[in-house]
């Protein structure tokens, strides 16, 4: 017997949607992780008679990238996130073994009624998914001259028709929103995976043969790979929009939602349909000529930048992320808002014995110079920066989309974490060795001031949100 | 290579030592000399290029454009992604539709980058020639006799010509029924291997079954043979009088510089790309140049519509073969 067959089998779940029926469908094939179904906080478990085996929850998108890191030896998660990996990188490591019969949503392709590819694809077509590399596939495929991709966090839905032509994305959420769908882009499924050199070396039956034995799902999944769109060769360049007239601004649903409406509030600003606790895609300013739209604070540097939007109220830290990215995009902060303080940074063990990123890279490369030193983060460009700056040497950046939890020392030797109390971190026995930055929520605006009209409104606007946060200070 | 020194390098990536380099200057100066002396001026192009270039382009295949190095500079939050040139001909065709020129006969020694499985090469260094303005009779006939004199010059014998023709391709796809878009998708089927594809499209159209047949089961190597798949193809197939005239004039040319040749019909590579004859040279069953004609393309980079054509070869394969007289 070899140590690493002594070393536990590693499973990694999904957490989300799929948790609850999947727990359910392993508790009845006797592979039972307690507590997993319940929607707990806890990220890892043991599970029942089976004592070499582990399972690690995660963020289902992040489930593949750390099967294919070697980091877990079986998974099971959404086959669009497996293959989202799998066309860009094929020479992966990993290895789809079983499709279960879960519930799962395809991604498709999607515009605004009436539109069709054919005739967007004689002009720039925009795309906004979060699925670039599907996106990338199908729309090479479909031979779509000349399109830009927007990876957005989430939401691809809110982008069409006014700030994208196109949005990729799951099929109900884009359906829900309005959109008509063009074309088909994965087929979605739920599937068993596999690392595989874990499967070529490691006896992996304890946790292989009830995983093997959930029930069987469609087959019909998968990537899809749509017939070329007949155009003609050749094509004139499009013409410019013409120069909007409507001041537009972007606010934030999720966790920035409570802090924005107390910013909005406290300036004297109203939106109808948009409060602490409800946010209307579209919720309505009684300022003629002002239009207000809902979309993921992370989105927002981009869509400023790109002119969709003359204002946005969004984080700092959002907007340190995309400027670490792209330092020459057009946008500048306009207005600290000074709400939602908290700090960002590089967060480590309790126990690890280092006050300083120095004296920990001294310790974790103390027996191997060469050690690789891998950083998780949800922020991943703040991540490859701080790894930059600090002269890291050798790193990985491992992209995460949540539960970061639990993510050191096992899986990473460094978080990239933001964190307003430090309550969660004491909680996971975490601590934040090295501060990257002070956040707080703020108003963007483009580089160039709007012509006209929206200038004033914009001047206007940003006046009445700074008087607000003096008042918050 | 030692791991510890590989942990220090890209995959795909390596140096060229000094005797690798002695062996690059030696079959860069020959290429720029053969070519030179022809009228071929050199350019090189940027290795930067946006990725919408090629898609517009329509000259690389999905499967290739998977495997480009794309990525997003300091201005990709306009969604404009960029690329390491994967291909040198679209960037030359680029330049000669904003030249202004008539008839241009450029050369270039420049890489290009492409992913390759596991340790192969992913930078891959290409000397090459476009013939823009020219068309197809005396602008093929032209670059075959570059092709062969350059190897000669390189002392790379045992060679052998491959002609083949994109037009008769997609004629003969058309003529069982398939549009443009079915075409382009039974291609891909092809360039992934996947040969139950002729099967296929025999079993829904078996009145086009001969055509079909006669295109992926018959080459041949003389003048003759085209003028027999004339008369075999001709009653069933319209439209494909200019490709077999081309044929016919390409092996015409290699017959009066004394070249091995064969014909193979249904080998034409990179069928979007191409819209006319097209070519590869082996020499010692290794495959060392590769060219063609591509008429649509400078159209599709925003210039005039004009005839072009042109060949690549990998330079270090040149200079092995050159080292070993085309040995494989």
């Amino acid at each position: 017997m070899t140590s690493s067959d002594r070393a536990p089998i590693r499973v990694a779940l999904p957490r989300g949607e799929l948790r609850t029926p999947l727990a359910k469908q392993l508790r009845a094939v006797g592979f039972v992780a307690k507590g997993y179904g319940d929607g707990s906080r806890v990220y890892r478990f043991e599970v029942d008679g089976l004592p070499g085996v582990e399972v690690r929850v995660f963020a289902d998108e992040d489930v593949p990238i750390q099967v294919a890191l070697g980091n877990y030896d079986l998974a099971i998660c959404s086959r669009t996130w497996v293959d989202e990996l799998l066309v860009r990188y094929r020479h992966d490591s990993i290895v789809p073994l079983r499709s279960l019969d879960l519930p799962s949503e395809p991604v498709v392709i999607a515009g605004a009624a009436g539109t069709t590819l054919e005739g967007l694809a004689a002009g720039i077509v925009r795309v906004a998914t979060e699925y670039p590399n599907l996106a990338h596939h199908v729309l090479s495929r479909l031979r779509i001259p000349n399109y830009r991709l927007f990876e957005v966090w989430a939401q691809s839905e809110a982008w069409p028709p006014d700030d994208a032509e196109l949005a990729i994305g799951p099929k109900n959420d884009l359906e829900t929103e309005g959109l008509t769908v063009l074309a088909e882009a994965h087929r979605g499924g739920v599937w068993l995976i596999g690392n595989r050199e874990s499967l070529s070396r490691r006896a992996l039956d304890a946790a292989l043969a009830p995983l093997l034995s959930l029930p069987l799902g469609s087959q019909d999944i998968g990537v899809v790979t749509p017939a070329p769109l007949q155009l003609d060769k050749g094509h004139a360049a499009p013409a410019p929009p013409p120069e909007r007239e409507t001041f537009r601004i972007a606010v934030p649903d999720g966790h920035a939602q409570r802090h924005t409406a107390a910013a909005l509030a406290a300036a004297g600003i109203e939106f109808e349909g948009y409060e602490e606790k409800r946010a209307d895609r579209r919720p309505r300013s009684s300022i003629e000529g002002v239009e207000v739209k809902v979309m993921r604070p992370q989105d927002m540097p981009r869509a400023v930048a790109l002119g969709g939007f003359d204002l946005a109220l969004t984080g700092q830290d959002w907007l340190g992320v995309f400027r670490s990215s792209f330092p020459s995009a057009p946008i500048d902060q306009l207005c600290d808002l000074r709400r939602s303080n908290y700090e960002l940074g590089a967060v480590v063990p309790n126990d690890l014995p280092a006050e300083t990123i120095a004296e920990a890279i001294a310790y974790w490369r103390k027996d191997d110079p060469g050690r690789t030193i891998r950083l998780a983060s949800e922020y991943a460009s703040l991540a490859d920066q701080y790894a930059r700056d600090k002269h890291l040497g050798r790193y990985r950046v491992i992209p995460l989309s949540g539960a970061s939890e639990g993510f050191v020392p096992e899986d990473a030797e460094i978080l990239i974490e933001g964190t307003e109390t430090g309550e969660t971190l004491r909680a996971n026995g975490l601590r934040m060795l090295d501060v990257m930055m002070h956040s707080t929520n703020c108003a963007i605006g483009h580089r160039d001031r709007p012509p006209g009209r929206r200038g004033e409104l914009r001047d206007e606007f940003v006046a009445r949100l700074r008087g607000g946060a003096d008042d918050a200070e | 290579m030692s791991d510890s020194a590989n942990a220090w390098r890209s995959s795909g990536m390596s140096e060229l030592d000094p005797e690798a380099m002695r062996r690059f200057r030696k079959v860069e100066s020959r290429f720029l000399d053969v070519t030179g002396a022809r009228g071929y001026d050199e350019v090189r192009t940027p290795t930067i290029e946006p990725l919408h270039l090629y898609t517009s382009a329509g000259a690389l295949s999905p499967q290739l454009l998977d495997r480009v190095y794309s990525f997003l500079d300091w201005d990709g939050w306009s969604g404009e992604r960029v690329v390491l040139r994967p291909d040198a001909t679209v960037p030359a065709a680029r330049w000669y539709a904003a030249s202004g020129n008539d008839v241009a006969r450029v050369s270039y020694v420049q890489p290009v980058y492409r992913f390759e499985p596991g340790d192969a090469d992913r930078e891959l260094w290409q000397c090459g020639v476009e013939l823009f303005g020219m068309p197809a009779a005396e602008g093929d006939a032209e670059l075959l006799t570059l092709a062969l004199e350059l190897l000669e010059a390189l002392g790379i014998e045992n060679r052998r010509v491959d002609l083949a023709h994109a037009g008769l391709v997609r004629a003969v796809l058309a003529s069982v029924g398939l549009d443009t878009a079915a075409q382009l998708a039974a291609y891909d089927r092809m360039v992934a291997g996947d040969e139950s594809v002729i099967d296929d499209l025999t079993a829904a159209r078996p009145e086009g079954a001969v055509a079909l047949r006669l295109l992926s089961g018959v080459d041949g190597d003389s003048p003759g043979y085209v003028a027999n798949l004339r008369t075999a193809l001709l009653p069933l197939v319209s439209g494909i009088d200019q490709a077999l005239t081309d044929l016919e004039g390409a092996a015409r040319a290699l017959d009066a510089a004394g070249a091995t040749y064969r014909i193979l019909p249904a080998t034409a590579r990179n069928f979007e790309y191409y819209s006319g004859l097209t070519f590869r040279v082996t020499a010692g069953g290794m495959e060392c140049i590769t060219g063609g004609r591509y008429d649509g393309l400078t159209e599709s980079v925003g210039g005039a519509p004009a005839p072009a054509s042109g060949f690549a070869a990998y330079l270090l394969r040149l200079a092995d073969l050159a080292q070993n007289g085309g040995a494989s």
